[in-house]
């Protein structure tokens, strides 16, 4: 099972401010036989300005932390904060304003609008908050996704490396203060995924961005800052400055 | 739990429960107009039959030609009063009783206005004291016997409170008002009344009298002796007939006025909305069509699974049409039973004396269930076929390809049946064709289903066009509105057809009123020169109104148009008499040759261009009236004139007319004020002249044309209410696109969502994507309409509609309405669209 002690309640230290945090964060699924708990008191935050990745064996909680913390879910009991913000406190209505104005989204499956071009695509949040994009900033995430020829194109007209890189450009252009990231790179192949995880470890690095990433893939996850392991709904482990093989260790152990 | 299961339920039965709704509506349009007429026929059938129970012979004159047919049978000559002699001397005769019964004698309501209005016939007739003939039951009160006595019918008593005791003025033949005493309310056979007719009776001598009868019985009754069946009776009798006069027996004459009935209902009520029935089936398949398109689409990949297992093309495209036969069997019997209610519901608002409930054959249930389900079938073959059609690799694959372009074979397939149903209209409204209905019918067909195959080409410079204000306005959501409304052209296309044909037919009926309006408007002004005019909506009316008017010192030139009709070469034809005196003052005839002051010589008559190109007349010809009461007169043609608003056929004078009609009686009567009177005063004196006719109506001219355009109105408003079956299946048809639309978009929908798209911006989208798919429609219906109506008026230029009109302000009002179904037809998509799971829609692969 899983290591029953947590590690302090987050290892931020005291100089980085949190970009978002949850405290006993318990989310439980059905009821009676059939309840799960996917979150069973989660205490975790994570620093303004860096790439962090969550890992964990299927049925960890891992992609029901993300939802939680980026307000796509709710949580049974305990606090999410982004910034200061607690979102338990908000209505749907308030919840969606947050996503607008504060998140961006990364998805697995790419989720382009398929009847828009990459650029309507691209600037479709701020659209969206009937927002002007900022042309200098719009035109350094397509220079560095490298889709300045592709902008016209429909998403049915791209490949899936270069959709992803919509996507992320999409997740940039209205410079939120937070990226989530679900799975980006599991759709991929190790080509287009190595330039994703470039791509993102330059935003953090060269943009100041905050990206928070689940995956399962201990590859991508040496490309964050830092590692936060989860197990049956626990925080079991964590780690600063990955590699792919300190990464697979602790899974391998996980695992068992 | 419950919320589950309807989640469920809305998710996968919700596709199929619409394309039921939209069968359902059909049928039950077509099976409710069937119960409806079978319930009234089946009414009349009872009531002639136990009206006619005790009569074992009814004896009549020759039938008058041309008086056609209606509710119970055309008209007969009457027989003089001489000949019941002459049957109750024939052996076997019980008794024999003479009968009159005419149209004309209406009942005045408290409030001074007729009774029954202008709907059903009011009958005057003689109460018959055998009560073994006799169709009347007394319910209360006494028989009439002195000359101010009067028994009404129990329905018109009952819907107007009339009692026992009461005095009550009648009019009789538009004349002025004379007071009866109700002195008894009676059934007729086992019914109340005659369905829905008013019949007033009054003692022989009286009826005689006020009925213009005089000496005359329109018919008469005979009872038989027992053991003399009605068969030998008719044939005794029969025998001692004069040639004037005919026998038949009660059993014969009741199943006439069955036969004569049940004609007329079917060609005033079951046809018409028969029409409508099938033009609400018709938009209804397009639902099913689209609806079934989609369900497919949907399943391809389940569908091509099936194929990849080894199930041949036609078990796949089996098991579609089958679900579709279920679908449509279910749908029909349930619209079956929808009919039943919409036909007790116009029932009531016929008014239907009916007691009996209503009547429900066999056909009618095996019409709408065999109709619902081969409408179905066939709508739903053409997406199986397409589906089955689809390799299994390349439906596996899930290269959903986004928009096709559309392949040239259905545009050729288009603009072919788009052409023929052009030409079939063309040939059907501008020739004399015997299939001239026929051709109509499958023109308008072929025209509508050439556009509904080629509107996917507009779809997208329409949406485009349509779009780029909605984006202005609302920002992403009428971007995506935009995107969406052409993002699958077809689809899009099919959903706004259902809701072209509406409103195409709107609008052409709206063109053709409009039109008509125009064009009776200026044929009014350009008709007749008096400044005054009178007439009825009903029969025309006794002459005591004509002698009123000329007394009246404030009136100059009053002027009757009398009307009759004639046997000309045996076909009946209405025929008018007006006094040349005035003519010129008060009527104005456009001449094609001759004069029209000709028929101031005795035996003249001018005739309207048509009519003589028709019978092939000319000047100075010879033709022969035969005049019914009267004796045949031979006309010379002294001039041709064209037809005009007021009067058409031929005209003779007044002095020609007048020995051969007996009882005369006016069409219109037509008046100027008198010199040195104003218009004002002249009006004024008319009105109070006419009160004293409760039937008539004394107009000016300018008040005419309104009123005449008012009837018009009237006429639209009814198209309005029988499209409005086939306009609300369209809107289903909208709702059904959008809610698959948006079920098949849930995970767009969801990415949006997480994206910061609020829940009122996710309505906007699909609400702007509904308004636009509604005005597609609406520039498809409103062109097409516009078309048609400008090829229906102009078809029919011959009758005097010489304008073409196009009512701006009406279209304007569609596009507007069809604007707000959009809006209506989104309500429930929208609260799907809002109520997407977010995380649902983006984890579930």
């Amino acid at each position: 099972m899983a290591v029953s002690t947590t590690p302090s309640p987050n290892s931020v230290s005291e100089s980085q401010p949190v970009a978002a945090q949850t405290t006993d964060a318990v989310k439980v699924y059905g009821r009676g036989d059939a309840m799960v708990r996917a979150l069973d008191g989660v205490t975790v935050a994570f620093a303004k300005g860096q790439f962090s990745a969550i890992m964990g064996p299927s049925g960890s909680g891992k992609s029901t932390l993300l939802h939680c913390l980026a307000g796509l879910d709710r949580l049974t009991s305990g606090t999410v904060h982004i910034g200061d913000v607690e979102l338990g406190s908000l209505g749907d209505k308030q919840l969606t304003l947050l996503r607008r104005e504060r998140v961006g989204f990364i998805f697995q499956s790419f989720n382009l609008v398929p009847t828009l071009s990459a650029y309507d695509n691209i600037v479709l949040p701020l659209t969206i908050a009937g927002r002007k994009p900022d042309a200098a900033a719009l035109a350094e995430v397509v220079r560095i996704t490298g889709l300045g020829d592709r902008l016209k194109h429909r998403p049915n007209q791209l490949s899936g490396g270069q959709q992803q890189r919509v996507a992320a450009a999409r997740a940039l252009a209205s410079q939120p203060e937070i990226i989530f990231a679900d799975e980006p790179t599991g759709n991929l192949d190790s080509k287009a995924s190595t330039d994703l995880l470039d791509f993102l470890r330059h935003a953090v690095s060269a943009l100041g961005q905050t990206i928070i990433m689940v995956t399962h893939d201990p590859i991508a996850a040496a490309h964050a800052d830092r590692v936060v392991f989860l197990a049956d709904g626990h925080v079991v482990n964590e780690m600063h400055g990955p590699t792919a093989d300190s990464v697979l260790g602790v899974m391998r152990h996980l695992g068992d | 739990m419950l919320g589950v299961s309807l989640r469920s339920l809305l998710s996968h039965k919700l596709r199929l429960a619409l394309t039921t709704i939209a069968v359902i509506l059909g049928v039950s349009f077509v099976a409710g107009t069937f119960i409806l007429t079978d319930t009234i026929d089946a009414t009349f059938t009872g009531i002639f039959n136990t009206a006619d129970a005790g009569v074992a012979v009814t004896v009549h004159g020759h039938a008058i030609a041309g008086t056609g047919k209606g509710i119970g049978g055309g008209q007969n000559h009457p027989v003089p009063t001489s000949l019941l002699a002459t049957v109750r001397a024939v052996p076997g005769v019980k008794d024999a009783v003479g009968d009159i019964f005419r149209n004309g004698a209406t009942l005045i309501g408290s409030n001074g206005k007729p009774i029954g209005g202008n709907g059903p016939p009011t009958f005057g007739a003689s109460w018959i004291t055998d009560s073994a003939i006799s169709p009347y039951h007394l319910r209360s009160g006494r028989p009439p016997t002195q000359s101010t006595d009067v028994v009404v019918d129990a329905g018109t008593a009952a819907k107007n409170n009339l009692t026992v005791g009461e005095s009550i003025p009648i009019v009789f033949q538009g004349g002025v008002e004379q007071h009866f005493t109700i002195t008894g309310i009676a059934g007729y056979g086992s019914s109340d009344n005659l369905g829905g007719a008013t019949i007033v009776l009054f003692s022989n001598a009286t009826a005689a009298q006020v009925m213009n009868a005089q000496g005359k019985y329109d018919s008469i009754l005979v009872s038989a002796e027992s053991g003399v069946t009605d068969v030998v009776l008719r044939e005794r009798i029969a025998q001692a007939l004069p040639s004037y006069a005919e026998a038949e027996t009660g059993q014969q004459a009741a199943q006439e006025a069955e036969q004569s009935t049940e004609d007329t209902i079917s060609t005033f009520i079951g046809t018409p909305l028969l029409v409508f029935a099938f033009i609400s089936l018709f938009v209804g398949s397009f639902l099913i069509i689209n609806t079934f398109n989609i369900l497919v689409a949907q399943r391809t990949r389940e569908l091509a699974l099936l194929r990849a297992l080894g199930a041949t093309r036609a078990q796949v495209l089996r098991s579609v049409l089958i679900e579709a036969a279920l679908t449509g069997l279910v749908a029909s019997i349930l619209g079956f039973g929808v009919g039943i209610l919409i036909a007790k519901l116009l029932l009531s608002f016929f008014g239907s004396a009916s007691t009996a409930g209503i009547t429900l054959l066999p056909r009618t249930f095996i019409v709408a269930v065999l109709v619902g389900t081969i409408v179905t079938v066939i709508a739903a073959s053409l997406p199986a076929r397409r589906a089955t059609k689809i390799s299994p690799v390349e439906a596996l694959a899930e290269a959903l390809p986004e928009t096709q372009p559309l392949p040239r074979r259905r545009i050729a397939i288009g603009v072919v049946i788009f052409v023929l149903g052009c030409a079939a209209l063309g040939v059907g409204l501008f020739t004399s064709s015997d299939a001239k209905l026929q051709l109509i019918g499958v023109g308008f067909l072929a025209v509508f289903i050439g556009v509904a195959l080629l509107a996917p080409l507009l779809v997208v410079p329409v949406a485009i066009v349509l779009g780029w204000p909605v984006r202005r306005l609302r920002g992403a959501a009428g971007m995506l509105a935009g995107e969406n409304a052409r993002r699958n052209p077809r689809r899009t296309a099919l959903t706004a057809a259902a809701l072209m044909i509406g409103l195409a037919l709107v609008t052409m009926v709206a063109v053709l009123t409009d039109s008509l309006k125009v064009s009776t408007d200026n044929a009014i002004e350009g008709a007749f020169r008096s400044s005054f005019i009178v007439f009825t909506e009903g029969p025309d009316f006794s002459t005591q109104a004509a002698q009123t008017l000329a007394a009246d010192r404030a009136l100059s030139d009053v002027t009757e148009v009398r009307g009759t009709s004639v046997l000309i070469g045996g076909s009946s034809e209405g025929i008018a008499a007006i006094d040349p005196t005035n003519l010129g003052r008060v009527l104005s005839l456009n001449m094609v040759s001759g004069d029209a002051s000709a028929i101031a010589s005795t035996d003249t008559a001018i005739v309207d261009s048509t009519e003589a190109t028709a019978s092939n007349v000319h000047l100075g010809q010879m033709v022969t009236f035969d005049f019914p009461q009267g004796s045949p007169v031979r006309i010379r043609v002294g001039g041709i004139y064209t037809a005009n608003a007021l009067v058409s056929g031929y005209i003779v004078s007044i002095a020609t007319m007048a020995p051969q009609v007996p009882t005369p009686l006016d069409d219109i009567l037509l008046a100027n004020a008198a010199p040195g009177v104003s218009e004002h005063q002249a009006e004024a004196a008319l009105d109070h002249d006419v009160s004293a006719f409760p039937l008539l109506k004394a107009m000016s001219r300018s008040e005419y044309r309104a009123f005449v355009g008012q009837s018009l109105d009237t006429f639209l408003n009814l198209i309005y209410v029988l499209l409005a079956f086939a306009i609300i299946i369209a809107v289903l048809g909208i709702a059904n696109t959008l809610i698959l639309s948006v079920l098949e978009r849930t995970r767009e929908i969801g990415v949006l969502r997480a994206l910061g798209m609020t829940r009122s911006q996710t309505r906007s989208m699909v609400r702007w994507e509904s308004v636009i798919i509604s005005l597609l429609g609406a520039v498809l219906g409103l062109g097409v309409g516009l078309g048609l109506g400008i090829a229906v008026t102009g078809s029919l230029h011959s009758l005097g509609i010489t304008e073409i009109a196009v009512p701006g302000q009406n279209l304007a009002f569609y596009a507007i309405a069809a604007g707000f179904f959009g809006v209506i037809a989104a309500i429930f998509p929208t609260i799907r669209a809002s109520r997407v799971d977010i995380l649902r829609a983006i984890t579930t692969e």
